[in-house]
């Protein structure tokens, strides 16, 4: 099924808002949406709704053999497959340029800025190391899916437990989570991504676009960063030039944001953290 | 008889049910369902425009994409589409919508066993949401046998399932099983209601070694518990119709 494009009478009311200075949801324009988080009965297991966007996060690990040429390194993979419950536009089995985009950046955010510490993972070098996996289920699509994905992603590293292992000589025990506390992995940095939209030849920009402002949009960029203020990808596929001073702008408008979503993460770790303290009581 | 889930004292006990219908805005109708620590989202778009390659001319595809909960959809995860599609084909007054699609997407949200049984009810729930017109609801419930005990267990966990000789899935449509409760009350006798119950299976699956005995067993088990199923499905939906008309009024 194709998506159908706005109707003229949408685009153009959108337009001429953003023009007067409004969005149509009544955001301003560096507002993100309402975020929630929801963690699952299980380790690792986060939905996340960002307005309407709604997508749901689950790791998972298992052991496996390194590669000869890194002996000592885990695994850390994405899959990042967008399913046909988010918009009747996705295909199964079919990669639009979309879901190349969304899975590519998710890679990028999270893997080459070693958010998390794959060294960590070798249980015994050349032979066993645990391999990470996060799947990412897109199940609403209000647009901006990498941010919600990003989030998703993070908060689910950091809410996971694996198992934890001995090692005695050559013999490695791994403790189900009865006989012992599960360990969490050790996340380097929480990386953030906000997503711009940019209308009017450049001169109005947006945070967090909902779905119609992505259809209406003239160009996008996405920008990773962390609390630290360090720029860990910046993604800009296409759509109209921009200046050097419109980027800076950007990353401070970014950082403030990531500021912000990163301390409810942690909020929301906290709490939940609390609430399985008690229930063990 | 204690249970290995802990939170349940009879073998015949479900675990709780939840449900909450149109969670997704993108979809045409959605709801998920809740056995306990087993979840189901399950979105429904339809009728909708469909590929020349799928068009039926006389009545509407029914299309199913089941999506595992790790890792990439498998043969089983093939299976259950199979499963669900071919139990819903007859359910669905298709005819009524020829040359289009209903597309159900079924995602598995927590797995702690009787994902198939949670599957299907979370797409009937979703298709009543979508207003997909129905010949009639069906309400599922998967029980398991104990290898140790012998002794038929409802809606088993993962953990009891492990220790189970063979597990059945039920489907029950509620027509069937109106008038199998309406016999109940005429007949006494255990027979002719065993025999008003073969009816009312729309789809069953056994996997494992069992007696025929004990299959007759399992489904008249399952008959019962489906009953409260099928209740909570009605009311769910009385509650979700009685909002909507008390947002309309406001």
């Amino acid at each position: 099924m194709k998506e159908a494009d706005p109707s003229t009478n949408e685009r153009e009311f959108l337009l001429q808002a953003l023009k007067d200075g409004a969005r149509i949801d009544g955001r301003k324009f560096y507002d993100f949406r309402t975020l929630r988080l929801e963690f699952g009965s299980e380790y690792g297991a986060v939905e996340v709704q960002l307005g309407n966007t709604r997508v749901l996060a689950k790791v998972s690990c298992e052991v496996i053999r390194p590669y000869t040429d890194k002996p000592t390194e885990g695994f850390l993979t994405f899959n990042t497959e967008l399913s046909p419950m988010a918009s009747a536009a996705f295909e199964v089995g079919r990669q639009t340029d979309e879901e190349v985009l969304v899975s590519r950046l998710i890679e990028k955010a999270m893997k080459r800025s070693r958010a998390l510490d794959t060294e960590g993972l070798c249980i015994v070098a050349g032979e066993k190391v645990w391999s990470i996996r996060v799947d990412i289920h897109f199940l609403d699509h209000d647009g901006n899916l990498v941010d919600a994905a990003c989030i998703a992603a993070i908060t689910a590293l950091l809410h996971f437990r694996r198992p934890d292992v001995t090692v005695v000589g050559e013999d490695v025990t791994i403790h189900t989570l009865e006989q012992r506390n599960p360990v969490p992995l050790s996340v380097h940095h929480i990386p953030i991504c906000v997503t711009f939209a940019f209308f009017d030849n450049g001169e109005r920009m947006i945070v967090d676009p909902t779905f119609l402002e992505e259809q209406v949009k003239e160009g996008d960029m996405t920008m990773t960063l962390n609390v630290h203020k360090e720029v860990c990808a910046l993604s800009k596929a296409g759509g109209i030039p921009m200046d050097l001073d419109q980027i800076l702008q950007c990353t401070r408008v970014a950082i403030v944001k990531v500021t912000e979503i990163t301390a409810q993460i942690q909020a929301a770790l906290d709490t939940d953290a609390k609430k399985r303290q008690v229930s063990r009581k | 008889m204690s249970r290995l889930d802990r939170t349940r004292t009879s073998a015949h006990q479900l675990r709780p049910f939840f449900s909450s219908q149109n969670l997704l805005n993108r979809a045409d109708g959605s709801a998920q369902f809740d056995f306990g620590g087993s979840s189901v989202l399950c979105s429904v778009v339809g009728p909708a425009e469909v590929k020349i390659r799928q068009e039926k001319l006389d009545k509407a595809t029914i299309e199913v994409i089941a999506r595992p909960l790790v890792g990439l959809p498998g043969v089983a995860d093939k299976a259950r589409e199979r499963s669900i599609q071919e139990t819903l084909e007859p359910l669905i007054l298709s005819s009524l919508h020829p040359r289009t699609l209903v597309q159900i997407v079924v995602q598995t949200m927590k797995d702690d066993g009787c994902i198939l049984s949670t599957a299907f009810n979370a797409t009937i729930l979703a298709l009543l949401d979508a207003g997909i017109p129905l010949q009639s609801i069906l309400g599922s419930v998967t029980c398991m046998i104990d290898s140790e005990t012998n002794e038929i267990l409802l809606d088993p966990t993962t953990e009891e399932l492990a220790r189970s000789k063979s597990t059945h899935v039920f489907v029950f449509d509620n027509k069937t099983s109106i008038a199998g409760s309406a016999n109940k009350d005429q007949a006494k006798d255990q027979d002719q209601d065993q025999d008003s119950l073969e009816g009312a299976i729309l789809y069953s699956d056994s996997t494992g070694i069992f007696t025929e005995n004990e299959y007759f067993e399992c489904a008249h088990a399952g008959f019962k518990a489906a009953q409260a199923v099928h209740g909570f499905i009605r009311t769910a939906v009385q509650k979700k119709l009685e909002k909507e008309y008390q947002q309309t009024q406001a």
